[in-house]
C-alpha cells in the first residue's frame, strides 16, 4: 500500500478502536489531515488528559478521575444498596434506565471457569470489604444472562448470604413491545418462573 | 480434511463460546457424528441476533454447518427442547465436564455413545443430589470411549474375577492387580472396585475411592495440563458457607 510511514503509523494506531478496520481508519486519517486539524488537536488533548487522569473509583471500580466516582460521592444516593455489574458500560445502561438510586460495583469481567477466570482474577476482595463494612443491606446482581453471568451471580449470592445481606437478581423477561410468540423459549421460561403477583394488598 | 463439508441438522451441545471479531462468536461444539468441532457463528453477537439466546452451553440444539479445514461456519441453529437449568454446584460441574471434553477429545472424532452419556449427565446435574454420581458415571464413560477403560471387573494378572475381600492396586493402563498391603497409593478393596465397576454409588467409601481413582487417571491422560474449571471451582467453594 502506498502510504507514507507516518500515515501508516496513524492508520495502524486508529485500528485499536472497536469497529475500525483498514477502510474506516483511512477515512478517519484523511479527514483529520485534510479538514479537521483543529478537531484532531482537541482529540489528542482530550485523549491525553483522559488516559492520564481516569482510573478506577476506589470504592466501586467505575471509571473515574476522582478517588471516589461521582456516583459513590453523591450525597443523596442510597449506599445500603449495591448493584453489581460486569462493566462500566453496564453502569451507564442502568443509570439511563433512571430506575435506580443506589451504589454500584463494577466487576470488570465475570467468572469464566473455562477461561480460568475465578474469584481471585476478578479481584472481588474490594466488594467483600464493602460488604464487610456493614452498611450494605441489599446486593442487586445484574450480571449478564449467560452461563458465565449465572455462575457469577451464584457466587456473589453466596458471598452476600454469608454476611446476612439480601442478594437479589434482576428479572429476565419479555421486552416491552414484545409479543410472546416471538420471545425465545428460554427467556419466556425465565419470565414465567419469575412471575409477579398482581393481587393488590 | 481439506474437502468442503456440509452437515445438516446434527444434534449438538455448545461447550464453550468466545468472542470473535466485532459481532461474531467462536464456538466449541460437541456432536454425536462429528465429535468436537470448532465453529464460527457470524453475526451471533449482534444485538438482535436470535442466535444469542441459543448458542449457550447446556441448550439442546440441532445445528447445520459447512466449511473446510478445522474451523467451519455455523449456518443454522435451533433448540430442540426446554434445556436444562444448572445452578451453583451443578453449573460448576457442567463447566468441568465441558472442559474435560475440550481437553480430551480430538477434533472430529465421532463419539455417538459419549454424546448420549453427556446428555444424560446434564439431566443429572440439574438435581443436586445426583451431581457427584453423575460426574463419576460420565468420567468412567469418557475414559472408556477414549479407549482408556478402567478395567475394574477382573484382575489384570490372571483375568480372574475380583475377590470382594482381597486388596488390589490400580495401575494406569493396566488395571487392577492383587496386593498384600492394605493401604497405599491406589489400593482398594475388591468390593469397592466392584461397586465402582457396577456404578453403585450408595456407599460413601465407593464414592471417595472413585473420585480418587478417576482424578488420578484423568490427570494422567491430561498430561500435566491443569483443569481451569477445577481450580476455579475450588476457589469458589472455599469461600462458601459450610452448609454443604
Amino acid at each position: 500500500m502506498a502510504y507514507s510511514p507516518l500515515l501508516q503509523d496513524l492508520l495502524e494506531a486508529l485500528r485499536c478502536l472497536p469497529g475500525v478496520g483498514p477502510r474506516t481508519a483511512q477515512r478517519m486519517a484523511f479527514r483529520l489531515l485534510e479538514q479537521e486539524r483543529d478537531g484532531g488537536r482537541r482529540l489528542i488533548a482530550a485523549m491525553q488528559k483522559a488516559l492520564d487522569e481516569i482510573a478506577e473509583c476506589g470504592q466501586c471500580r467505575m471509571l473515574s478521575e476522582t478517588e471516589l466516582c461521582w456516583i459513590c460521592s453523591a450525597p443523596r444516593r442510597d449506599a445500603s444498596t449495591v448493584c453489581v455489574v460486569e462493566s462500566p458500560a453496564d453502569v451507564i445502561a442502568v443509570e439511563d434506565s433512571a430506575s435506580y438510586n443506589g451504589h454500584y460495583f463494577v466487576l470488570m469481567g465475570r467468572l469464566s471457569p473455562l477461561d480460568g477466570v475465578g474469584p481471585e482474577e476478578l479481584g472481588l476482595h474490594l466488594l467483600e470489604a464493602r460488604m464487610d463494612s456493614g452498611d450494605v443491606q441489599e446486593l442487586i446482581i445484574a450480571t449478564s444472562a449467560t452461563v458465565e453471568g449465572e455462575a457469577t451471580a451464584g457466587y456473589l449470592a453466596s458471598l452476600a448470604h454469608q454476611r446476612n445481606i439480601q442478594p437479589t437478581r434482576i428479572a429476565h423477561g419479555v421486552p416491552l413491545g414484545g409479543e410472546l410468540e416471538f420471545v425465545d423459549s428460554s427467556t419466556l421460561s425465565l419470565a414465567i418462573s419469575g412471575r409477579l403477583s398482581l393481587r393488590e394488598d | 480434511m481439506a474437502n468442503p463439508t456440509r452437515v445438516e441438522l446434527e444434534p449438538a451441545w455448545v461447550l464453550h463460546t468466545r468472542q470473535y471479531r466485532e459481532t461474531s462468536m467462536m464456538l466449541e461444539v460437541f456432536t454425536p457424528g462429528s465429535g468436537r468441532i470448532g465453529l464460527v457463528a457470524r453475526g451471533a453477537r449482534r444485538p438482535k441476533s436470535p442466535l444469542r439466546a441459543l448458542l449457550r452451553p447446556f441448550e439442546p440444539l440441532v445445528i447445520s454447518w459447512s466449511g473446510r479445514g478445522d474451523l467451519a461456519t455455523l449456518q443454522k441453529a435451533e433448540r430442540t427442547g426446554p434445556g436444562v437449568t444448572l445452578r451453583d454446584a451443578g453449573l460448576a460441574a457442567g463447566f468441568y465436564a465441558n472442559e474435560l471434553l475440550i481437553r480430551l477429545l480430538e477434533r472430529r472424532d465421532p463419539h455417538p455413545l459419549l454424546f448420549a452419556h453427556y446428555s444424560a449427565l446434564l439431566e443429572e446435574l440439574a438435581r443436586p443430589e445426583r451431581i457427584e454420581s453423575g460426574l463419576r458415571n460420565f468420567e468412567i464413560a469418557l475414559l472408556r470411549e477414549l479407549g482408556f477403560g478402567l478395567n475394574l471387573g477382573y484382575s489384570a494378572q490372571d483375568h480372574a474375577p475380583l475377590d470382594e475381600d482381597q486388596n488390589y492396586e490400580y495401575q494406569l493402563e493396566r488395571g487392577v492387580v492383587p496386593v498384600a498391603m492394605e493401604i497405599g497409593g491406589l489400593v482398594f478393596k475388591g468390593s469397592v472396585l466392584l461397586a465402582i465397576d457396577a456404578g453403585n454409588w450408595t456407599e460413601l467409601e465407593t464414592r471417595r475411592a472413585a473420585k480418587r481413582l478417576l482424578r488420578y487417571t484423568l490427570d494422567y491422560y491430561l498430561e500435566g495440563r491443569e483443569l481451569k474449571t477445577r481450580k476455579v471451582y475450588t476457589a469458589m467453594l472455599s469461600s462458601r458457607p459450610s452448609s454443604d
